[in-house]
């Protein structure tokens, strides 16, 4: 197995996010996945990116500008 | 007329945190690292022209290890000169191959070292300061500043009006968030600039012998509703936060306009003042991108925030202040009875959903319109509980002001099929039947009646099995009483022959985490007009009640804290509730029965114990 390396960026665990934890994941370069030291996620960007999308879907108003306070 | 305040900060920390731990990958630590000062310097040089190109002053606080800089030392200097710029000093970033030599420390938190500690760092920090510049800062600051620590930091150098003291909300939150490894804890201090108590740097100062000598900045402004039950770091006026919770769509982050005007309309509440402030350390803005975002987005965020308070500026809604010119202007107009007030409003969720916050010198507390108005917050601030942290001091790291009441860390309305949780409210009662306004979701608004801040809640229906009621309540926050007035009314009643009561209660503990402590000690007690009633907690569910009651109360020595609720009804009777170990808590309360439609009147009353 090859030394796990931090990725291009620091990809958190999406798992831990969730759970509202940063955990930094390490990249297996071998394998072409990212895998936390923490809760066992594993798996490649693609994965990664399609879970911090649905990390992002509680703010509901994420895209919305505010202005009656 | 009203007026915005904004303090910018930047500070050249010469190693920052996460930079060093980027580049020290596979490397044994160094912190002379040549490529991380650079880096480090560079996006200072960035957040510096970003701010002077939308016209916004700085204050630049020169960490320790900036000091022995030059080059940071010269772009200190040419930005005084040329902008206006304040020159501080920070106790961030100290860190560097002098302190190390010096202090044989590897320690980065302030606070956390020993008294005797702080105080040969302090005379070191400003010593160098003063050796560079020529004068000793007027402002200072840390993630966490302790009462004793700027105690001894006024007793020598008076000079100082302004510092950076607290990071509001960051407690065991931010612990958890930080993998258990980020050692802030620090919950329960105000969320906007106070001028804090000589006992403990949270508690607003309650008169001038009081007064600690300085006006108190929280390390960022806030998200009120998500901080209080989320991470500090993903919330709040400073854009790669922001970044961090992943509060974006598109590379575009309104989210950080919203809290802006949010902070604005503060001014609503607080005879016209409102204040923002922006605290980004170069480590947030690597180059190597940081949080998920590649650099140009980290560096999107930075200048559209900017840009944003420059328009404001521009627009004149807006005044750009350094953190002495700020802290002068606080004075200027700020009795030290003044409370400070927020009605927020989710901008997040899409709830809907409003908190009512209030801190003076007597308390702090949070009111939950989704749980009806409940008290899900309350800090005994009148206690100014003498707690001092770092190595040789009971608590260490836990910095925390105690809370009597905290329903996100203690359960609230909602247990797990047992027991009780820490919230204030009240319930109504027919023939067996109990609701509870924390079950009444809600909206509110804010009113004042010369020194009576007003928040009144819209009416909700409380629906029994054979007919509704319809109540409202209202809470009465009178300037310099440290007592809360609540009123709750029955407006109205589809059956004006049925009894109601109405049970305004307290369930409350002690704490700064989510984890019990022992009530061994606190002694509940109930006077009435002619009986008086007492129970020494020792977990055995007692309860007692008194008829005709004046005032209930629980003495809870460990926070050197009375907690009482009375009433002027004189047909109310008051109950004492103990806990047991699977649910540590106490209970008191005011019960008054109705027919028709009336009213319970309650005054909730902390104090300081000894």
């Amino acid at each position: 197995m090859a030394q796990g390396r931090k990725g291009k960026l620091n990809y958190r665990c999406p798992r831990c996010l969730m759970r509202e934890i940063d955990m930094d994941m390490l990249f297996d370069s071998e394998k072409g996945e990212y895998y936390c030291l923490r809760c066992s996620f594993v798996g490649p960007e693609s994965e990664v990116q399609r879970l911090n999308a649905q990390f992002r879907a509680k703010y509901l108003d994420r895209a919305v500008r505010i202005t009656g306070f | 007329m009203t007026t915005f305040y904004l303090t910018v900060i930047h500070r050249p920390e010469m190693v920052p945190e996460y930079l060093q731990k980027e580049a020290e990958e596979g490397k044994a630590e160094d912190l002379g690292r040549n490529e991380v000062i650079r880096e480090s310097l560079d996006i200072f040089r960035t957040q510096q022209r970003i701010a002077h190109d939308n016209g916004i002053r700085t204050t630049i606080q020169m960490t320790y290890a900036s000091l022995f800089n030059d080059e940071a030392v010269a772009l200190a200097r040419e930005h005084h000169a040329t902008y206006g710029d304040e020159i501080g000093s920070t106790f961030l970033g100290i860190q560097c191959a002098q302190f190390r030599e010096k202090f044989h420390s590897k320690e980065l938190a302030i606070w956390l070292f020993s008294m005797e500690d702080k105080r040969l760092i302090v005379d070191e920090v400003f010593g160098k300061f003063e050796e560079v510049f020529g004068f000793l800062p007027t402002s200072t600051g840390s993630y966490y500043m302790d009462a004793e620590l700027v105690n001894y930091i006024k007793e020598q150098y008076p000079q100082v009006k302004a510092a950076v003291a607290t990071c509001w909300e960051e407690g065991p939150k931010a612990y958890h968030n930080a993998n258990n490894s980020w050692y802030t804890l620090l919950d329960g201090g105000p969320w906007n600039p106070w001028i804090p108590s000589k006992r403990n740097i949270h508690c607003p100062a309650a008169d001038e012998a009081d007064d600690i000598g300085i006006v108190a900045i929280p390390h960022l402004s806030r998200d009120l509703m998500a901080v209080f039950d989320g991470p500090g770091s993903y919330y709040g006026t400073h854009p790669q936060n922001i970044l961090r919770g992943m509060v974006y769509e598109d590379r575009e982050v309104p989210y950080f306009m919203n809290l802006v005007d949010q902070y604005r309309a503060m001014a609503k509440y607080n005879r016209g003042y409102a204040y923002n402030m922006m605290f980004v350390g170069p480590g947030w803005m690597s180059k190597t991108g940081r949080w998920e975002a590649d650099y140009d987005f980290l560096l999107k965020s930075y200048e559209d925030g900017m840009a944003y308070y420059g328009r404001l500026k521009r627009e004149g809604l807006a005044v750009d202040l350094t953190m002495s010119e700020f802290a002068d202007a606080y004075r200027a107009d700020r009795p030290y009875t003044r409370p400070e007030c927020t009605l927020w409003k989710d901008v997040l969720y899409g709830s809907k959903r409003q908190q009512f916050w209030f801190a003076d010198p007597w308390m702090r507390f949070c009111l939950d319109m989704n749980l009806g108005g409940a008290m899900i917050d309350l800090r005994p601030y009148a206690a100014k509980l003498i707690r001092p942290c770092g190595v040789g001091t009971a608590h260490i790291q836990d910095a925390s002001y105690p809370f009597i009441i905290q329903s996100m860390y203690r359960a609230g309305y909602f247990t797990h099929y047992a027991g009780e949780g820490a919230v204030k409210s009240c319930k109504f009662g027919h023939a067996g039947e109990e609701v509870d306004l924390c079950a009444c979701r809600t909206h509110a608004s804010f009113s004042e009646e010369g020194d009576v801040r007003v928040v009144t809640l819209d009416p909700v229906e409380v629906e029994f099995e054979k007919f509704t009621i319809r109540v409202q309540s209202t809470f009465r926050l009178t300037e310099g009483t440290g007592e809360v007035e609540i009123v709750r009314r029955i407006l109205g009643t589809t059956d004006p022959a049925a009894e109601v009561s109405i049970d305004e209660y307290a369930t409350a503990c002690y704490g700064t985490t989510e984890y019990p402590e022992d009530l061994t000690g606190v002694r509940l007690t109930l006077k009435g007009r002619s009986a008086t009633e007492s129970i020494d907690y020792a977990y055995r569910c007692r309860e007692a009640y008194v008829e005709g009651v004046e005032v209930a109360e629980a003495l809870v020595p460990q926070v050197d804290t009375r907690l009482s609720v009375r009433s002027d009804s004189a047909d109310a009777t008051g109950y004492l509730r103990e806990g047991m170990a699977f649910s540590p808590m106490y209970t008191l309360g005011i019960k008054k029965t109705v027919k028709g439609v009336g009213e319970l009147r309650t005054w909730l009353k902390v104090e300081k114990a000894s």
